[in-house]
């Protein structure tokens, strides 16, 4: 179960999926043409390569095995898989893209990106660009863009950070998810399920990163995109009393929250909303795979919605939207074939081997056909829609030596003691300040 | 060790090495030196330039003098510095006054041979041949909101006993959990001591009409002064170096902030700074300060 790996982070680490699983899964999918193709075909030959997974979940890894086969069955070539668990993979990729590392790897776009790319660890991929750019709309190659304007990111999935719930539930209340509009109306929703002896609002932060989404949200309603991006660019200060009010709406929402915020992680949460004892949950909404993975009809269930409007001068205008996708390691052995396979998983063959998995996936490329959406898919798109401002996630929009470190365990201690928040945030101002010079 | 060879009050000094001797003993010293510089010390001082420095770890060209700005940052900025000392303190001192006597008062039943000794042997060791991570594993299988103990008490997650989430507690959870493996440790270490006792000992005192407790502690506690020096160096060392169970429970979030999950969590990742490098050179004179302290009066009494 993925809920069992993200809770053991060492768990995860080194774990080699079994070849011969690989060979038949390939074969199975286009069995002789994979030989012809790699005979007949144009394509220079490029060489065994190795693909590094940062997941051990079910969906996600049966998205990437299916990329990986449907390439090896185009190419001939082979592809060893290596999977990690997320944070896991997380922290040790400096060391990871210094040693050894995989060919080509999955990882995220944005600063995460560019740093990575600035210490010259990455492979340029603005040739894979030339040839599958225009498969992708220019935001996309933004976000892959390192800053000396090279692309360095393969962009594989979006997904928008929303208020989650299920529609069963809203309409045993008698509202109606459209008719949730502002923050008044977010009250009475949680209100209704406290009555009802539910859990409001759930939440999880003990990975000390989940709880940032909800910031960086109330912060866009709150004071708008403007002043979010550049709080965390620190060209406006923690200090400053329109960051006071962000926890004062925060607050507000304690009392609908289960108490265990600390103890729960993401997934923690997300169980909440699954066994239906809380009412709602704002988080990206690439879990839906793991409703799926209990029943189709709780995957049916699961809704999303814009945040709430708090401040009628920014509406609902911005959202977090993060993108996932991948990028290929200057230290790998096989350049070329790390570049080869990102243009395959860029490619819209690639991406349609991932979605033939029937695991709900929001590809950025613009082959793939909405239309075919289902309907809650179809919701993310009207969700993201709606916003002006895009925004990836506090920990990709600032620096990450804040983010982590320092930002993440201050909203932990201000959930111990919200009571706290003037001093909490003049804590993160002084430890801003104090930050080494880029 | 060193004090004892250079005092010429006996004669040991005088006596020559062969040639041959001497080569031996050259490579039986210098083949481990070599790798214990190259491995240990040559590392330990580079983090200690380094954490006057701001880095962040990859290319050497962007390495720059910071002067004493990480130290300043977590002596004066960083709330967090002061809630993982605190949380050593307490490992510290849970082991020093609970699990370690508590090794120590299990050996000597053991070793008294009270009814079914060997079954309480086995049990009490059984957890120290497993890591500290799998003993994280474990005990997070155990405490975690849907795990097993909340499962008895048929309290799901919204309702469960938050035994890590709750700031005032989980420390003492983490020291339960830490003691299970502590303490059999200990235990082991120390009834090997015991064993080592000549029995007179124990019947002369005997003889002399000692209560129980005072021939342990006129007698045999004397008697094992070695171990206890062990023992006591262990307890120190394994409070300060405490990383793996809580990386396993926590990870570098700041659920609880011990010294060891500074470090890494400063210098692992994608957030490196050499702020980590300062908190690794912190732990490093705390732990190595009180040791080289304890360890040179000991020395010194057994010379005199």
């Amino acid at each position: 179960m993925s809920a069992e790996n993200s809770k053991v982070p060492e768990s995860g680490r080194g774990f080699t999926v079994n070849r011969r699983e690989l060979l038949v899964g390939a074969a199975g999918v286009a069995g002789a043409g994979a030989l012809f193709a790699a005979c007949g075909g144009g394509d220079k030959v490029v060489g065994p390569l190795t693909f590094g997974a940062r997941t051990v979940d079910e969906s996600p890894t049966k998205q990437l095995k299916a990329l990986v086969a449907a390439y090896e069955a185009k190419t001939g070539n082979t592809v060893t898989y290596n999977a990690t668990e997320s944070n896991a993979f997380q922290n040790n990729l400096s060391q990871y893209l210094q040693g050894t590392p995989d060919d080509a790897f999955q990882w995220m776009a944005g600063y995460r990106m560019q740093f990575f790319a600035e210490q010259g660890l990455l492979v340029d991929l603005s040739d894979v660009w030339d040839k599958i750019g225009d498969q992708y709309s220019e935001s996309y190659k933004i976000a892959s863009t390192g800053l000396d304007g090279k692309q360095y990111f393969i962009p594989q999935s979006w997904y928008p950070w929303g208020l989650h719930f299920r529609k069963s539930m809203l309409a045993d209340l008698g509202i109606d998810p459209d008719g949730i509009y502002n923050w008044d109306d977010f009250l009475k929703m949680l209100d209704g399920m406290k009555k009802k002896g539910l859990v409001g609002f759930a939440a999880g932060d003990k990975g000390g990163w989940e709880a940032m989404g909800t910031f960086d949200i109330i912060n866009a309603r709150v004071n708008g995109y403007q002043y979010h991006v550049d709080l965390l660019a620190g060209r406006e200060k923690w200090t400053d009393p329109r960051t006071a009010k962000v926890f004062e709406y925060w607050e507000q929402l304690v009392p609908y929250m289960n108490d265990n915020v600390l103890d729960l992680e993401w997934d923690g949460a997300m169980q909440l909303l699954l066994q239906k004892k809380a009412g709602a949950m704002l988080m990206g909404s690439w879990f839906g795979g793991n409703f799926k993975e209990q029943s189709d009809a709780d995957y049916e269930d699961l809704w999303i919605i814009p945040f709430p409007e708090i401040n009628p001068e920014h509406k609902r205008d911005t959202i977090d939207a993060p993108i996932d996708g991948f990028c290929a390691a200057k230290n790998g052995t096989n350049n070329d074939g790390g570049k080869d396979f990102l243009a395959f998983a860029g490619d819209m063959e690639g991406v349609q081997a991932m979605l033939d998995t029937g695991v709900p996936m929001t590809s950025a490329n613009k082959g793939q056909d909405t239309s075919a959406y289902d309907a809650f898919q179809t919701q993310q798109l009207a969700v993201m829609a709606e916003a002006k401002y895009v925004t990836q996630f506090l920990d990709r929009d600032t620096r990450p030596d804040f983010a982590g470190p320092v930002v993440g365990p201050a909203i932990q201690s201000w959930f111990k003691n919200p009571k706290d928040v003037n001093k909490i945030l003049e804590s993160l101002q002084e430890q801003w300040d104090a930050l080494p010079p880029l | 060790m060193k004090s004892s060879a250079t005092r010429p009050s006996k004669s040991r000094r005088r006596r020559a090495f062969s040639r041959g001797d001497r080569v031996t003993l050259g490579i039986f010293v210098g083949i481990p030196t070599f790798f214990h510089l190259v491995l240990v010390w040559i590392p330990a001082i580079l983090t200690i330039v380094l954490s006057f420095t701001y880095w962040t770890g990859i290319n050497f060209g962007d390495i720059k003098w910071a002067g004493v700005a990480n130290y300043d940052n977590i002596f004066t900025k960083t709330p967090q510095f002061y809630e993982a000392l605190r949380n050593n303190v307490i490992w510290l001192l849970w082991f020093g006054f609970i699990a370690t006597p508590a090794g120590v008062l299990l050996a000597y039943q053991i070793d008294r041979k009270i009814r079914g000794h060997q079954a309480y042997q086995s049990i009490y060791y059984l957890p120290v041949i497993l890591s500290l991570a799998v003993t994280g594993i474990i005990w997070n299988f155990m405490l975690r909101p849907d795990g097993f103990v909340n499962g008895v008490l048929g309290r799901d997650i919204d309702e469960a006993i938050s035994f890590f989430g709750n700031y005032d507690i989980n420390i003492y959870v983490i020291m339960v959990m830490a003691s299970w493996r502590h303490i059999g440790y200990i235990m082991l270490l120390y009834l090997a001591g015991l064993k080592a006792i000549d029995p007179t000992l124990r019947e002369a005192a005997a003889i002399d009409g000692a209560t129980e407790w005072a021939t342990f502690r006129k007698v045999i506690l004397p008697a094992m002064r070695p171990v206890n020096i062990i023992v006591i160096v262990i307890t120190i060392i394994e409070s300060l170096r405490a990383f793996d169970m809580v990386y396993v429970i926590y990870g570098t979030s700041a659920g609880l902030p011990i010294l060891g999950i500074l470090v890494f969590q400063n210098i692992a990742g994608e957030g490196a700074s050499m702020k980590g490098a300062a908190y690794a050179v912190i732990l490093f004179v705390l732990s190595i300060g009180p040791i080289i302290a304890y360890l040179r009066q000991q020395f010194r009494a057994d010379v005199s």
